[in-house]
């Protein structure tokens, strides 16, 4: 894990909201796909995720069920709702303000 | 090597009271870790490495744990006692105690009545009275729910202790109660064989020693 991970723990639930943007998934597929997007640079521990999946729950953002595999154990899928939509756009818009202020704050007047 | 992960899990949990959600999410977390440690195999790492890096992935779930359980009391109702189940005994107790008062009732009456031999009527009907009581009473303290041990906390804890000692309680009662009944019955027929009625009373004293007794014994081994 990186230096990186300090500022990206802010952002879990915009994350996790994001991928179950693309569709209804489950714990490992979630945390996977988080890892190869940032080339096995950064990954959830699964304290945070679950931690994060029942927030999330909590406040109506996203619903839960139990997949109906064929074989083997039965997977707990997680499914966004209206509310984690709307959670979602609100958080996504909030990050690009706030990106573009830091960006001006971390800026120096040398060239 | 899934077992060892189930067994790994099954440790995190093990001071977590078995609530529906504590279960939910023990089965999500084996699930995904099985599923992140066959990734990591057919990837080419060692069953060993694998095993590490999954354990190593999990962090601390502690405050995740104590969120899980917080409703604990609500999500597993089985476990405790309810009002319904409290009144059910009250009851029982009640028509237990009220057996015993009235179980020589019959045979009083039928002796004031002038009946030649009271006995032969009254006493069966005071030993049927007696054995219902006592059989009620017996059935009411092996049907209440009890409080299941499996979690380590110390709120299962005291309430294991609760339980027992509760149960001493009721043994001691059951006890008192066919002491008690056994002594009125020892009473009457002794009684009506010998008319001496001036002094068998004495039994009732003697019975009060023995009750005496009982609970010096009972404190004693406590």
């Amino acid at each position: 894990m990186s230096i990186a991970s300090d500022l990206i723990r802010g952002h879990t639930d915009t994350i996790i909201l994001a991928r179950l943007m693309d569709g209804d998934n489950y714990g490992y597929e979630i945390n996977k796909s988080i890892q190869q997007r940032t080339d096995g640079k950064y990954e959830l521990k699964e304290a945070t995720l679950y931690t994060a999946f029942r927030r999330l729950e909590g406040a109506g953002c996203i619903s839960s069920y139990w997949g109906d595999e064929q074989t083997g154990a039965r997977r707990r899928y997680y499914k966004i709702t209206d509310v984690g939509r709307d959670t979602y756009a609100g958080l996504i818009s909030e990050w690009a303000r706030a990106k573009i202020m830091i960006d001006k704050l971390i800026e120096t007047e040398a060239e | 090597m899934e077992d060892k992960i189930r067994r790994h899990v099954d440790e995190l949990f093990a001071e977590t009271a078995p609530t529906k959600k504590a279960i939910e999410l023990k089965e999500e977390m084996i699930q995904n870790l099985n599923d992140k440690y066959n990734d990591l195999v057919s990837e080419g790492k060692t069953q060993e490495a694998a095993y590490n890096i999954v354990v190593a992935g999990i962090g601390d779930i502690s405050a995740l744990l104590s969120e899980v359980q917080e409703d604990a009391a609500s999500a597993a109702p089985g476990l405790f006692e309810t009002e319904y189940d409290r009144r059910k005994s009250a009851m029982f107790t009640a028509i237990s105690v009220m057996m015993y008062i009235l179980s020589p009732l019959p045979l009083i009456i039928l002796a004031m009545l002038g009946n030649r031999d009271p006995a032969r009527v009254g006493v069966p009907i005071l030993f049927v009275m007696i054995a219902g009581a006592t059989g009620l009473l017996v059935y009411n303290s092996m049907t209440k729910p009890r409080y299941h041990a499996g979690s380590g906390s110390m709120v299962a804890e005291f309430r294991e202790w609760q339980a027992d000692t509760k149960d001493r309680r009721a043994l001691r009662r059951a006890i008192s109660s066919a002491l008690w009944a056994v002594v009125l019955t020892v009473y009457f027929i002794i009684s009506f064989m010998t008319f001496a009625w001036h002094v068998t009373w004495i039994i009732f004293i003697i019975a009060g020693a023995i009750e005496a007794f009982i609970n010096l014994f009972f404190t004693v081994k406590k």
